[in-house]
């Protein structure tokens, strides 16, 4: 069921009266999400309902181990790794069973010997990923004693599958997310409401931005060969923006849905691509997942408070294991690599927390220096995506091969009936908008002080009949539930 | 919880006149409603039913059945024929059309054009074709509520509003639009031009299409009129597009007679191919000279 789709549209309004009709109740209320949670991940495939259910019941349990203060540390320890053990294990065989045989058959073929390995045909959970980290959270955090294990099954069962974010994010962390199970709601208006703002920038984002986007940049990825090498740069540059308007408007529906039902989820994105450099856009691109590495790995090694080879190998293992998360190829692994690349220089010269305001803040324009500072790290993420939507490697090299070469310097064209001109006039407003709306959690937030209910009311009027008319005939599917 | 309710409301009934203006000045760009009868002359295809209640042979297919099926080619050599074929159509509006005008025309033998394609198509485009030409009833509306696609919704109530306030009641569809003449039949004749590679994609059968196709076939064998499955000639880098091609060819042989004309004949891409979908005029020569032969054997 994607947010994007008729059943959801029908499924959110039914969840949300019934949820708030027993708002007396608040087992009654997180027995009506649990449900609807289950329902909506039963609706890809309800067989692998089973292994969220495993991963609550394995992760309720070490906790309540965890609670117990007369377990010596080796114990503890011992807890801890076993809930690391079946949590990364569910994800290793389901997710890189296959890349791993693969390998290692390519190796010992490599080294004359043979592998008796075979692949076999499985299907990837949806959000699989996403869950698993954040149950993860949970027993880390405990057995850190940053937060109290929790008795209430049902609360710990509807945080670990609370639909909204069950299978793209935000990777929510249990010290924010399971208090507001466990605590009693009451119906806010102010919060609904932003909810909904929240949630039609998310469609605008993901239906305009990103569907439109998709159209040519899947074209151009398919066959690299048939362009110009500035033809397969305009490629890159709109899988950026196809990215961002994916993932990022998936976090937007994902949050406002959240609000509707009364739960405040972190926040996922905050206008990456108007960083000045690319540790601000690591602090500004899908941070749930950018801060459980810092918070569970990073640190844990020593983080930069070490020294400088550790750091370098710090910063290598962050980014290696952040590729390999989004999936099992190599384009994600060298994609983590390249961003570690462009990140050491900053932080070897100790200017990776340069820049941790909002750029050109209360003004209208940036300066030169930040235009240029912001259009160049937009490029070089831009250089990275390429590895992370090529389907191979081979594929990656024949996108490069044919983006350097003279025809860099000619006009892009394009040899389809995609409305490309369209596309760029929609790009435009978007990035303004978003430009103006860079000091808020979301683009649209501040509209409530700008503008009075009338104006408010047309701005989302046009919004919705925008999206009704520039939502491409081929619908995409969010990008982020294959990881 | 009740005012938030209330302004939802007030808010739906508020909108839907800015949306309806926002929809008409931006009617012009068409890219999410289909506003005008348009395509490839499905409406004159449709209108002309009445006038073949019996013939031999019936194509049904997307545009490769349209503009590759040239009925003059076909009553040359004996054939009655007509051309049921539309743009893009799936084998999900390939049963629409089927069930909806079987009954009006009497055939011995349904030349049904399939390809990998069609079974890949999300079905949208058609969609938007049949429900913007045809005139609605049940079958329409259902088939556009399955679709579950915005654009098909709201071609869908744009239609039926045409239709309720019978607003298409002088239209008449021009025979020549650009470069393409609808010849009386249903084929389309597309004048001679110089071949253009277009843009290719990726292609990957549906469940859905092959539901449908399945039911089409029982449709057809239930009526006890011959099923000849037809794969047209596209252009060599087109067909290799789609990896399983020999797995479609054995998936296809399953359910009848079926012809992959790919292997059957050689063409040439600049001699007989406008673009990497369709045959020139030379091309279809070619192509139907060769079908009536298996048809006729």
């Amino acid at each position: 069921m994607l947010f994007n789709s008729l059943e959801f549209a029908f499924f959110l309004p039914i969840v949300f009266c019934l949820y708030w009709l027993c708002n007396k109740n608040l087992k009654l209320q997180n027995g009506v999400l649990l449900l609807s949670s289950y329902y909506f991940y039963s609706c890809w495939d309800w067989r692998f309902l089973s292994l969220i259910i495993l991963s609550t019941i394995v992760d309720y349990c070490i906790g309540l181990g965890l609670k117990n203060e007369s377990h010596s540390i080796s114990i503890r320890k011992l807890l801890l790794w076993i809930s690391i053990g079946v949590n990364i294990g569910l994800l290793g065989f389901f997710k890189y069973y296959n890349f791993f045989i693969e390998q290692f058959t390519a190796a010992f073929t490599l080294f004359g010997t043979s592998f008796e390995g075979s692949t076999i045909s499985i299907i990837l959970p949806v959000g699989i990923s996403f869950y698993t980290f954040q149950t993860l959270s949970y027993t880390i955090d405990v057995c850190r004693k940053k937060i109290e294990p929790t008795t209430n099954v049902l609360a710990f069962s509807a945080f670990v599958s609370f639909f909204p974010q069950l299978v793209a994010g935000p990777i929510e962390r249990a010290s924010n997310l399971l208090p507001q199970f466990i605590k009693k709601k009451q119906f806010d208006y102010t919060s609904a409401v932003d909810g909904m703002r929240q949630i039609l920038w998310g469609l605008f984002k993901k239906m305009i931005i990103a569907d439109n986007c998709a159209e040519i940049a899947n074209t151009i990825f398919y066959s690299p060969a048939d362009y110009s090498a500035s033809t397969l740069v305009l490629g890159a540059v709109f899988f950026a923006f196809q990215i961002y308007g994916d993932f990022s408007g998936y976090s937007d529906i994902a949050i406002g849905t959240a609000r509707l039902f009364g739960f405040n989820l972190m926040k996922n994105f905050s206008f990456p691509y108007f960083s000045r450099d690319i540790a601000e856009f690591w602090r500004r691109w899908h941070i749930s997942l950018s801060t459980w590495f810092r918070d569970y790995v990073y640190i844990p090694l020593g983080g930069s408070k070490t020294s400088k080879a550790k750091q370098i190998r710090n910063v290598f293992i962050v980014f290696l294991v952040s590729g390999f998360w989004h999936g099992a190829n190599w384009t994600f692994i060298i994609w983590g690599a390249l961003n570690a690349l462009f990140f050491l220089p900053l932080l070897l010269s100790k200017q990776n927390r340069t820049h941790l305001d909002t750029v050109a803040q209360g003004k209208l324009f940036p300066s030169v220096r930040e235009l240029a500072a912001m259009t160049s790290t937009f490029l070089l993420t831009a250089i990275a995506w390429v590895f992370f939507r090529a389907e191979s490697m081979s594929h990656a090299a024949e996108y490069f091969q044919y983006m350097f070469d003279w025809t860099l310097f000619t006009m892009p064209v394009l040899i389809s009936k995609v409305s490309i001109s369209t596309t760029l006039i929609l790009l435009l407003i978007f990035v303004l908008i978003e430009w103006l709306g860079r000091e808020n959690e979301y683009a649209i937030e501040n509209i409530e002080r700008l503008l009075n209910r009338f104006l408010r009311w047309c701005f989302y009027a046009i919004v919705i009949a925008a999206i009704i008319v520039f939502t491409p005939t081929e619908q995409n599917p969010f990008i982020y539930f294959q990881f | 919880m009740m005012r938030f309710l209330k302004h939802i409301v007030l808010f739906s009934v508020f909108a839907s006149l800015p949306i309806a203006l926002f929809l008409g000045l931006t009617a012009h760009l068409n890219t999410n409603i289909v506003f005008k009868k348009q395509g490839g002359h499905l409406y004159s295809r449709i209108n002309e039913i009445p006038k073949f209640p019996k013939v031999d042979v019936l194509f049904v297919g997307s545009s490769h059945a349209y503009r590759g099926f040239d009925i003059r080619l076909f009553t040359k050599n004996g054939i009655s024929s007509f051309n049921l074929g539309s743009s893009s159509q799936s084998p999900i509006q390939s049963l629409y059309v089927l069930e909806k005008y079987l009954d009006s025309i009497d055939c011995e033998k349904i030349v049904f054009e399939v390809s990998p394609q069609a079974f890949s198509s999300d079905g949208i485009e058609s969609a938007l074709d049949m429900i913007s030409n045809d005139n609605m009833n049940w079958r329409t509306v259902k088939m556009g509520l399955e679709a579950q696609h915005m654009k098909v919704f709201n071609t869908l109530l744009y239609s039926a509003y045409r239709q309720f306030l019978n607003l298409d009641s002088n239209f008449s569809e021009e025979k020549t639009k650009g470069k393409d003449t609808y010849i009386s039949g249903g084929f389309v004749e597309r004048q001679q031009q110089e071949f253009r590679k277009s843009a290719s994609t990726h292609y990957e059968i549906r469940q859905r299409q092959l539901a449908a196709f399945e039911k089409i076939v029982e449709v057809i064998k239930g009526r006890g009129i011959e099923l000849i499955l037809v794969q047209a000639p596209v252009t060599l880098a087109e067909y290799k597009m789609y990896e399983s091609n020999e797995k479609f060819d054995a998936l296809m042989s399953t359910y009848s007679v079926y012809y992959n004309f790919n292997k059957l004949i050689t063409l040439s891409d600049s001699v007989h191919f406008y673009d990497s979908h369709h045959l020139n005029q030379y091309g279809v020569e070619v192509f139907n000279n060769a079908l009536v032969d298996f048809i006729t054997k």
